[in-house]
């Protein structure tokens, strides 16, 4: 019986440290890949963005995306895979103001993932 | 993370509260809510396992949920009997020393023929075969044996909630003009009669609804 209580106890404490530890974790991680996008978007939007600088982005993004697969959907990983990719295709290419969009796209997702999986009412239902 | 937990607990209370409501039918000799973790356990642990696009870790917090609401509902359980009662449900007397309490038979989602199928299965194959019967709280039957029963034939539903059986009428040898004079005799119409029954040797279990039944004799001509 106390034994019981005892391990209903510790699951709830873990999963509870568990639960803020994921969420910091997240919300850390797309904080520094927005500002990473943010960048990126204003030396777009300055013409003086080169090769380099999406090649550093998607570096960026791939490392933190082998640790996000084991905390979040892998197909909401894609899509910010799938639209970086255009961006960085486009900006390869020199075509800034398409790659503009793509960027736009991408700080909306990025934005709003975390919220997604965030503890409010409107996901919980 | 804690999204998952929380969306777990929801569908569990909801199961159970379901569960609840179905009654003992659908328990099927468990508890209602080992009964919702049976439902709810497979599928949480084989949709991470086979979709590789959704973490295995959320497999794993809505198991370590369930086993925190199993913990919970067998904590109180424990401390608090009228939860017992609220969770798991209370045992159901459906034959007393009146015969088939139709209320509780209703209340429990069951009819007559469930009964008899039960009573059946328990190794009772004639309604007067026990004194008290009834449907715990897992949905297993239990029975207080009559000790005068003889039972030496299977008795045959005749009528079954005001509705008469002709396939086993067919089987009794019993004709539609012999089953209206018997209600007649027994100032019965067909829709008021719960339940009657009939074995080899024509021992009748007569119970009008609301009434207390009666054993009663009646020519029954089949071979069964």
């Amino acid at each position: 019986m106390v034994k019981s209580v005892i391990y209903t106890l510790t699951a709830i404490v873990a999963s509870i440290i568990l639960f803020v530890c994921v969420d910091i974790y997240l919300n850390k991680q797309f904080d520094e890949f927005g500002a990473a996008i943010d960048t990126l978007y204003r030396k777009v939007e300055a013409n003086s963005a080169s090769r380099e600088d999406g090649y550093a982005v998607k570096e960026m993004w791939k490392e933190k995306k082998s640790k996000l697969h084991v905390l979040i959907p892998h197909n909401d990983i894609s899509y910010v895979d799938y639209w970086l990719s255009e961006a960085c295709g486009l900006i390869y290419n020199g075509e800034y103001d398409l790659a503009l969009g793509k960027i736009e796209v991408l700080k909306e997702i990025v934005e709003n993932l975390p919220g997604g999986y965030a503890f409010k009412f409107e996901n919980i239902f | 993370m804690a999204l998952i937990f929380i969306r777990t607990a929801i569908i569990f209370i909801t199961l159970l509260f379901v569960m609840r409501l179905m009654g003992k039918s659908q328990v099927g000799e468990m508890q209602p809510f080992e009964f919702v973790i049976s439902l709810l356990i497979a599928e949480l642990a084989c949709i991470p396992m086979a979709d590789t696009s959704i973490p295995l870790l959320y497999g794993i917090v809505a198991i370590i949920a369930i086993f925190v609401l199993h913990q919970i509902v067998w904590l109180l359980d424990l401390w608090f009997k009228p939860m017992k009662t609220v969770i798991c449900g209370k045992p159901s007397v459906v034959i007393n020393k009146d015969g088939i309490d139709e209320y509780q038979l209703k209340k429990n989602n069951l009819d007559v023929s469930d009964l008899i199928e039960s009573m059946r299965v328990a190794g009772y194959f004639s309604l007067d075969d026990v004194y008290y019967g009834l449907y715990e709280a897992n949905g297993s039957f239990s029975a207080l044996e009559n000790p005068d029963k003889s039972t030496s034939s299977l008795s045959l539903i005749i009528i079954d909630n005001g509705k008469a059986d002709k396939k086993n009428l067919a089987v009794c040898g019993i004709g539609q003009d012999d089953l209206d004079s018997f209600l007649k005799k027994q100032n019965a119409k067909l829709k008021q009669v719960l339940v009657m029954t009939v074995n080899a040797e024509g021992r009748v279990y007569f119970q009008k609804k609301g009434e207390k039944y009666q054993i009663l004799k009646m020519e029954v001509n089949g071979k069964w």
